[in-house]
Parts: structure tokens; C-alpha cells; sequence
């Protein structure tokens, strides 16, 4: 295994990272704006107590994986970011919002009291650009494996050396700079399903990590809530997961009937066990099969690959491959522990 | 405004709204663990009470620092895609490590913030220190990726200009580094410092009887930081200069506004007072020494000269005068003591104090970029050659505006509102008996959606 192989896999579990962690956050805020009925403050301030102390860095997994891929793949980010724009750019738009909104919102009362005016439009803000943002983020991972409005991506398709002097440049971007402009990677079923997908996934992990949040809070009111809402959640998800499948290029689909098998058929494991787990009330064990399932659907994704990209041709020279993926490697031994003690010190109670 | 404009404007925005809002991200976490630690031993409320009130203000300091400097991160990629392609791996190491230091920064800020009530008080102190060191890591990481744009080392490129390797600590290397990292961090001391203590300045001036243990304090605090570090940011700020006068002379030429290559420069103040020979003596201690004007570049690779002239004028001008207002507060300290608080002028000019040292970070950000122009990495790649061939950057750029317009108003509102709050009375003897750690501002830690049990 080479420097750039190790350095894929490490993109991957920063990618798995923000997924089931991050994903969860927005997942959050998905629930917030959909809170409804009587408990609807109950739910919003137990998903708030839950992300307060985490989101933060649950939100760096994104920076790492920016890092990671610039660091190991100077020419995949170089393509990605220029055939993404669009997408890229509403996802970057929410995630600003969301933070911001969310911390407007926890200090719109600092010293006590009623908060000031314009707290609930903060709420509004949180809870939309929640949503908004794994819609995004999922739209550009399925336009990017439907190829729809992507283009051609710029790297060598063959597994070729990236031209001199910067591909992204010279090589040219058809679908995105003539024609359909920045927005075409959404104009498309498969993107469009993808961001649904996304949703759906962060909304099904939220549920579940709150049934057990409220679980141990003690309010059985708020459990069924949450619970209700991850049944529900993981249907919608599983249903987008399958429906999904004839829609993709056949290159695609071939390599997920192969390569992909493993993970796809652990998904659909982990998605089953998790309903099972959670229509018997276990909460706690209902939290991994669920991150498991949306690990391993992102996992097929990954193994599936991007049609014309090449890992190897669009790697870091070895030298820096090399010295990255060490640097990483004891980073993360050291910021791992530390954030077990974070999630274990302040969970919700 | 054509693509490469409104991409260069909105980077300059993003970089702009970022660095404002991270310097005190970086600097207050300091300043926090300091009046925690000095509430744990002496045993006073009032500066546990103050290291409370600013955890409140780093909360929100950070999530928006944190949020903007994703911005950042993806930015580089979305308008600058070939740049990225070609270096994106030599800047890999700085940037690498700064990510785990925004880690480490962010994993010890939540349990430093919802610890307040959940951790004994000295372990709660602990969690502060990752905090306060990891931000000061991460801003030194992140100005090392930018020194290494205004001085590369460490490639080595094909004939054709393609980059086959890269030496993974180049960037650390960089003879631009070290001086621009110091300063940096330094400005995000200077600026953290003044703030505080401009914002205890208005309020007595605002309401005298707010001259009380609290306010006192936290004057104080911020105050020392300030006007400590102001004097050795001039020093290092001298060095900064001398070192791009040696590594970038197109630059130190827009800086000094010196057109023509001459013997014996003169040196020009705010573009008023000449000075025969002053330059060459200040660069060289030689008052005949030749110093490299603008005319010996390229016109094509110039600077634009004026701006990058009235910005480093007014970073030095306000440098200058911080020093002033240092040495001045020493003398009154030195004459009146604590007394030195009940000067009104000297109030006044600790508020006016508080916006300078953002004004002249801005302008050193201004005389950084702009004085690299045309070129994204110096004497290799342009800026123009780095941007995106997506079109349309307009609308990404007014939607940038309008966001951090919003977001700008909103945050010092809340900063406003963070600051406004009750705080704790003096008592009788000073020194408090009520258990440090905990019981002070006591009105604080409910806020909606997360108060209540914690």
C-alpha cells in the first residue's frame, strides 16, 4: 500500500467522521424545524443541549477532510472544487449560517431573562440552513458519480499523468463553464436524489442519537418522539438508498454490484439491525447500526468511484505523501482520546 | 467587475471578516485562562466572574471564526483551483498541523465552556490551557501557509513549470515565516487586549460608578496585555520589514512609496515630510545605501503602489502612536497608581485605543496581499493564472457581502449584549470568602435551549 493509498483511506474516515458526526448535527437541525406538537420546545432545547458542547468539533472533521484532500490530491480537490462550484458554494453558505445562527441563538439571552428579538428568526436560520447544507453536500456527491453537470472531470481518465502547468486551467471544464452554468450539477434526478439522501441520512443518525439522549435525560415522552421520528427517518432513508440504484450510470453501477458489494450488502445489514434494534427499544446499540448504515452506504459511494477519476494520478509527490499521512496519523492518536473524553464529560443528562 | 476582480474582492472579504473576528478568538482564550487562574488563587470572584463573562464572548467569537475559516479553506479551491493543484501539497504540512490544532482548539473549547458547572474548578482551568495554546498554533500554522505564498522555498519544478516535488517542511523554512508568524500573533494580542480594555474604558466613562473591582480589573487586564505587546509589535514589526525589503524589494518599494532605484533614499511620512537619506540609514545604517525602487521591476509586475503605501502608513502610524499611549500609561501609572483609572483623558484614550489595532491589522493584511500582486505565490504563479474558469463570481461575491454584513451586525450586537450584562458588586475587605470556582455571576449560564440541566 502506497503513501496515496493510506492517504485515501484517511480522506475516507474524515469523510466517515463527518458524516455520522456532523451529519448528526444538521440532522438536528432538521428535527428543529420540523418540531412539532406539544413537546416541539422540549425537542428543540434537548437537540440543542445535545450539539452545544460538540458541534464545534464534530464540524472540523470537514476541515480535516479540505486538508486531507488539498495535502494528498492537489489535482482531485483542484477538480472537484471547480466542477462543484455551485453546489460547494450553497453548502459553504449553510454551513456559515447554521454555525452562526446556532451560537446567535444559544446567546440571545446571555444573563437569563427572555431572549431578545430576532432569537427565533436565528432558530429559523439554524434550522433551515441545517437542512440546506447535507442537500448540498449530497447533490455534489451525486452529480459527481452521475456526471451530470461535471463534465468531463479534469484528470486523466486513463490513469494518465495531470497535464503540465495545471489542468484545471488548460484542460477545460465543459458542462460547467458553457451551457448550464454552476447550478447544472443539481439539474439532474440523481443529484436531486442524492441531497434527499443526505437529508434523510442526517435526519435518521439525529433521531437515534436523541432517543438515546432523551433515554437518559428520563423523559419517556421525548424518547417516543425521537424514536418515532428514526423509524420514519430510516424508512425515507432506506427507500431514497434503493430507489436510487436503477438511476445510476451503468459504469457505476457495475462497480457497486462489484467492488461495492460488501459495503452495500453491510449497509442494508446495518440499516435492518438498526429498525430492528430501535422497534425494540435497545437506543443505546440502535446508535451504531445506524452510523453504520449511512458509513457504509458513503463506503459503497467511495468504492464505486468517480467516473475518470484516478486516485494515484492525481496524488501529492511521494515525498510529501509520505510525511502527510505521518503527521495525520499521530494527530489523530492524539485528537481521538480527547475527544472521547469531550463526548463522555458533557453528554447530555 | 470582471471574474478575476470579484474573485480577488471576495477573498480579500472572507480573509477581511474572518481575521477580525479569529484574532480575538486566538487572543482572548489567554486573557480567560489568565483571570481564571488569578480568581482560583487569590480566591476573587470578580475575576472568576470576568473569565466567565469572556467565555460567553470566545463562544461566539470562535463558532463564527470557526465557520469563516471553513470559508477560507474551501474558497482557495473554488477560486483559485490551479493554484491549489500546483502547491496545495508544498503547503500541506502548516495546514495539516492546523487542523489538528482547530481540533484540539475546539474539543477543549466545549469542554471549557459547558465545564463551568460539570468540572472541578482547577481541572476546569486545565481544560482552558489546550484552548489558549492550540488557538495560538493554529493562527501561527495558518500565517506560515501565507508566508510561504510571499517567499516559496522548497520546489522543485520541471523545465515546463510543473512542480514534481515539494520539500514537506519548505514552508517552516521560509526566510518570511517567522517574522510574519510573530507578528501575527502579536496582533492578535494587541488587538484582543486593547479591546477588552476599551470596552471597560467606555463603560465608566459611560457611567461612573462602574468604576468598581470588576471594571477596574478588567481594564486592567486587557490594558497590560495591549500596551505590553504594542512596543515588541513595533520591533517585530521592524523586523517583518526588513526581511521583506531583503526577500520581496518590489513590495518594500510599494510599502515606502519609493519609485526610482536612488542612493541615500529619503524617507517620506504619510507622503507630508521628507526625510533626506532617512530610509537607506533606518535599512542599511548606511545613509548612502541604494534601496531597489519600483522601477526596477517589470511594469507588469508591480504592486499597485499607492494602497499598499497608505496602508503601511497607517499600520505604522498606528503602531507609533500605541507606543505613545504605552509610555504614557506607564508615567501615569508610576505617578497615581491604580488612581491612574479616574484620569478621564486616559480613559478616552484607552476607548479610542480599542478599533486602532484592528485598523492596523487590516492594513497589514492590505500591505501583505496587495503588495504581492500580481503574483498568488511569489515570482511563480500569477494570481490571474490561479482563478477558476467558472464565470459568474459576481453574484458569489454580493451574496458573500450581504452574508457577512448580517452576520457582522448581529455579532457585535450580541458582543453588545455579552458585555451589557449584571455584574458582581464589590465587597467589603476585597478579597471575597464565597468558594471562587463557582458561585460568581451567578445569573449567567442559562441560555435558552441549552440552560436548565447541565
Amino acid at each position: 500500500m502506497s503513501a496515496a493509498d493510506g492517504l485515501a483511506l484517511v480522506v475516507l474516515a474524515g469523510l466517515t467522521g463527518y458524516a455520522v458526526l456532523g451529519g448528526a448535527d444538521f440532522g438536528a437541525g432538521v428535527w428543529d424545524l420540523l418540531a412539532a406538537g406539544p413537546r416541539r420546545h422540549a425537542q428543540r432545547e434537548l437537540l440543542a443541549r445535545a450539539m452545544g458542547p460538540v458541534w464545534e468539533a464534530n464540524h472540523v472533521w470537514l476541515i480535516f477532510v479540505v486538508i486531507t484532500l488539498f495535502s494528498g490530491f492537489p489535482a482531485a480537490f483542484a477538480a472537484l472544487s471547480t466542477v462543484l462550484l455551485g453546489p460547494l458554494s450553497l453548502a459553504l453558505l449553510g454551513i456559515v449560517l447554521r454555525g452562526a445562527a446556532f451560537v446567535f441563538r444559544q446567546y440571545g439571552a446571555p444573563h437569563g431573562g427572555p431572549p431578545v428579538r430576532g432569537t427565533v428568526a436565528w432558530g429559523r436560520v439554524f434550522a433551515a440552513s441545517s437542512t440546506i447544507t447535507p442537500f448540498a453536500f449530497g447533490a455534489a456527491a451525486g452529480a459527481l458519480s452521475a456526471g451530470t453537470g461535471t463534465g468531463a472531470l479534469p484528470m486523466g481518465a486513463a490513469g494518465g499523468a495531470v497535464p503540465a502547468g495545471g489542468s484545471v486551467a488548460e484542460g477545460g471544464v465543459p458542462g460547467a463553464v458553457d451551457g448550464g452554468g454552476v447550478w447544472e450539477p443539481f439539474l439532474a434526478p440523481s443529484p436531486l436524489i442524492a441531497g434527499g439522501l443526505a437529508v434523510a441520512c442526517c435526519a435518521y443518525l439525529a433521531a437515534v442519537y436523541l432517543a438515546r439522549d432523551a433515554e437518559r435525560v428520563g423523559d419517556a415522552a421525548l424518547v417516543a418522539d425521537f424514536r418515532r421520528r428514526a423509524i420514519a427517518a430510516g424508512v425515507v432513508a432506506g427507500a431514497l438508498a434503493l430507489g436510487a440504484l436503477p438511476l445510476l450510470p451503468p459504469q457505476l453501477s457495475d462497480r457497486l454490484s462489484t467492488v461495492g458489494a460488501p459495503a452495500v450488502a453491510l449497509s442494508l445489514a446495518a440499516g435492518v439491525t438498526a429498525l430492528v434494534l430501535l422497534w425494540r427499544r435497545r437506543h443505546s446499540t440502535a446508535r451504531l447500526a445506524a452510523a453504520g448504515a449511512v458509513a457504509s452506504l458513503l463506503w459503497g459511494w467511495a468504492a464505486a468511484g468517480v467516473p475518470g477519476m484516478s486516485l494515484q494520478s492525481a496524488a501529492a509527490p511521494p515525498a510529501i505523501a509520505g510525511a502527510v499521512l505521518g503527521v495525520l496519523l499521530a494527530g489523530l492518536a492524539i485528537v481521538l482520546p480527547c475527544y472521547l473524553l469531550l463526548v463522555r464529560t458533557l453528554r447530555v443528562r | 467587475m470582471d471574474d478575476l476582480t470579484a474573485a480577488r474582492e471576495q477573498m480579500a472579504l472572507s480573509l477581511g471578516f474572518h481575521i477580525v473576528f479569529a484574532v480575538l478568538g486566538v487572543g482572548m482564550p489567554t486573557l480567560m485562562v489568565w483571570a481564571e487562574w488569578r480568581g482560583l488563587r487569590r480566591n476573587d470572584p470578580l475575576w472568576t466572574a470576568l473569565a466567565r463573562r469572556w467565555s460567553k464572548a470566545v463562544a461566539v467569537l470562535f463558532a463564527v471564526g470557526a465557520v469563516s475559516g471553513t470559508v477560507l479553506s474551501i474558497e482557495f479551491g473554488l477560486l483559485w483551483p490551479a493554484f491549489m493543484e500546483r502547491f496545495g501539497a508544498a503547503l500541506s504540512l502548516p495546514f495539516t498541523l492546523e487542523s489538528f490544532a482547530f481540533f484540539l482548539e475546539a474539543i477543549f473549547l466545549g469542554l471549557y465552556l459547558y465545564g463551568w458547572d460539570r468540572l472541578p474548578p482547577r481541572l476546569h482551568l486545565l481544560t482552558g490551557i489546550p484552548v489558549a495554546v492550540a488557538g495560538v498554533a493554529s493562527a501561527a500554522f495558518v500565517t506560515t501557509a501565507n508566508a510561504w505564498m510571499n517567499g516559496p522555498v522548497g520546489l522543485v519544478s520541471e523545465p515546463s513549470g510543473r512542480v514534481v516535488a515539494v520539500e514537506p517542511f519548505g514552508p517552516f523554512r521560509s526566510a518570511t515565516a517567522a517574522p510574519q508568524l510573530v507578528h501575527m500573533v502579536l496582533a492578535a494580542f494587541l488587538c484582543t487586549g486593547l479591546a477588552v480594555a476599551a470596552v471597560y474604558a467606555v463603560a465608566i466613562l459611560r457611567d461612573p460608578a462602574k468604576n468598581d473591582g470588576y471594571h477596574r480589573r478588567g481594564l486592567a487586564a486587557g490594558a497590560v496585555l495591549g500596551l505590553v505587546v504594542a512596543p515588541l509589535q513595533v520591533l517585530v514589526g521592524d523586523w517583518a520589514t526588513r526581511v521583506v525589503a531583503d526577500t520581496q524589494p518590489a513590495k518594500f518599494a510599494a510599502m515606502e512609496g519609493l519609485d526610482h532605484t536612488v542612493d541615500g533614499a529619503p524617507f517620506d511620512v504619510a507622503g507630508i515630510v521628507e526625510i533626506p537619506r532617512l530610509l537607506s540609514l533606518l535599512l542599511k545604517f548606511d545613509p548612502d545605501a541604494r534601496l531597489v525602487g519600483l522601477d526596477a521591476v517589470p511594469a507588469a509586475e508591480r504592486p499597485p503602489a499607492a494602497i499598499t503605501h497608505l496602508a503601511f502608513d497607517v499600520m505604522v502610524g498606528i503602531g507609533t502612536a500605541l507606543v505613545l499611549l504605552a509610555v504614557w500609561t506607564l508615567w501615569l501609572w508610576r505617578r497615581r497608581g491604580r488612581a491612574a483609572v479616574d484620569n478621564r483623558w486616559f480613559l478616552r484614550a484607552l476607548a479610542v485605543a480599542g478599533p486602532a489595532p484592528f485598523v492596523a491589522l487590516l492594513a497589514g493584511w492590505i500591505v501583505t496581499e496587495v503588495g504581492r500582486q500580481p503574483w498568488i505565490v511569489y515570482r511563480v504563479m500569477l494570481v490571474r493564472d490561479a482563478l477558476t474558469p467558472q464565470t459568474g463570481l459576481q453574484t458569489y461575491f454580493y451574496v458573500t457581502a450581504a452574508v457577512y454584513l448580517v452576520l457582522s451586525t448581529a455579532l457585535i450586537a450580541i458582543l453588545r449584549r455579552i458585555a451589557a450584562g449584571p455584574t458582581p458588586a464589590d465587597t467589603p475587605h476585597g478579597d471575597n470568602p464565597m468558594p471562587a470556582g463557582r458561585a460568581s455571576d451567578a445569573q449567567a449560564p442559562t441560555v435558552p435551549g441549552s440552560g436548565g440541566r447541565r
